[in-house]
């Protein structure tokens, strides 16, 4: 509730402005569940909760399925174990399979020769798409 | 813009003298084994089974050990077998070698020490082959199987151990003790 609210208000004033809304509509639920016993009081409401400070929070990861090469067993968004020792890093690129399992480009081109399947599921290796 | 200029000129001559640095192509790949097996062999020694034992005999030589196995169960029970493991330079694009150098009367072990075992096994039109996410620790545990679950009369190396079982178990068993008592027996 509260991070939609965040991630839809451009400043904080409407980001306080909707969560006092929000905090009134609870309130006021309450005030009906709890008719029979007490009579509602409005004047109370008004500055239940007054936002002086938000913080947005954001996270981030790499879409893709496995981080890290199964061949050489480095991060695939670094380079390869061959390209480091090799002072390649630039040229270190990541390939996708139709398994959308990714290895670095020169670890696979290596292990296809041998076997063109995909280490990880065994399935026919076939190229989705190649870059970082 | 010339900062950038320097930057770049600087960057061309790092990847140059980088390019220097690992002339030999063959160097680097040895260190790329070595690398891998650096960490595997860290691990190797928490996980294998408590009837397996590797030794290295060279600590700085990682590319070669040999594998203990004393089966605690069935027909090898008690035997001890030695196992020689040869990771080759293109590892783990390749598999390792192995050799059993315990002369042995098994179905998928020849008497010459050949293993038949599908993890090693360079190509394989299914998945039971080789990999490079097998790594060492597999190895192990798929020798040692040899000895139990992965023990295979119907795909037999030695034709003839295999045949013997089929047409009489206990003088198969008999062979198997045989060849322990000869070969397979602590030294003294």
């Amino acid at each position: 509730m509260i991070f939609n609210i965040y991630s839809r208000c451009q400043s904080k004033e409407e980001a306080s402005g909707i969560v006092k809304m929000a905090a009134e509509n609870s309130l006021e639920e309450q005030d009906v569940n709890m008719e029979e016993n007490t009579p509602s009081k409005e004047q109370g409401v008004q500055k239940m909760f007054t936002l002086k400070k938000w913080n947005a929070v954001a996270m981030w990861s790499w879409d893709v399925e496995c981080d890290t090469c199964a061949i050489c067993r480095v991060q695939v968004m670094d380079a390869c174990l061959r390209c480091q020792s090799d002072n390649k890093q630039e040229e270190c690129v990541v390939i996708w399979g139709e398994c959308n399992h990714s290895f670095h480009n020169c670890c696979m081109s290596l292990w296809v020769v041998q076997n063109n399947r995909c280490p990880l599921c065994q399935q026919e290796w076939v190229v989705q798409r190649i870059g970082r | 813009m010339i900062t950038l200029a320097k930057k770049i000129k600087e960057e061309r001559d790092k990847k140059e003298k980088g390019n220097r640095a690992t002339e030999s192509p063959k160097g680097s790949r040895i260190s790329v084994r070595d690398k891998l097996l650096t960490k595997e062999v860290t691990e190797l020694d928490e996980n294998v089974p408590e009837s397996c034992k590797v030794d290295f005999k060279d600590p700085n030589v990682l590319h070669e050990f040999t594998l203990t196995v004393t089966p605690g169960e069935g027909y090898w029970k008690e035997g001890i077998f030695i196992f020689h493991v040869m990771i080759p330079e293109e590892y783990n694009i390749k598999p390792p070698h192995v050799l059993c150098e315990t002369k042995i009367w098994h179905p998928n072990i020849s008497e010459n020490g050949e293993v038949c075992l599908s993890l090693l096994r360079e190509h394989t039109l299914d998945g039971s082959g080789w990999a490079p996410t097998r790594k060492l620790k597999d190895i192990v545990w798929g020798l040692n199987s040899l000895f139990t679950d992965l023990l295979n009369f119907d795909d037999p190396l030695n034709v003839e151990a295999s045949e013997l079982y089929f047409k009489n178990k206990e003088s198969f068993r008999r062979r198997v003790e045989d060849y322990i008592r000869l070969y397979a027996s602590p030294r003294r």
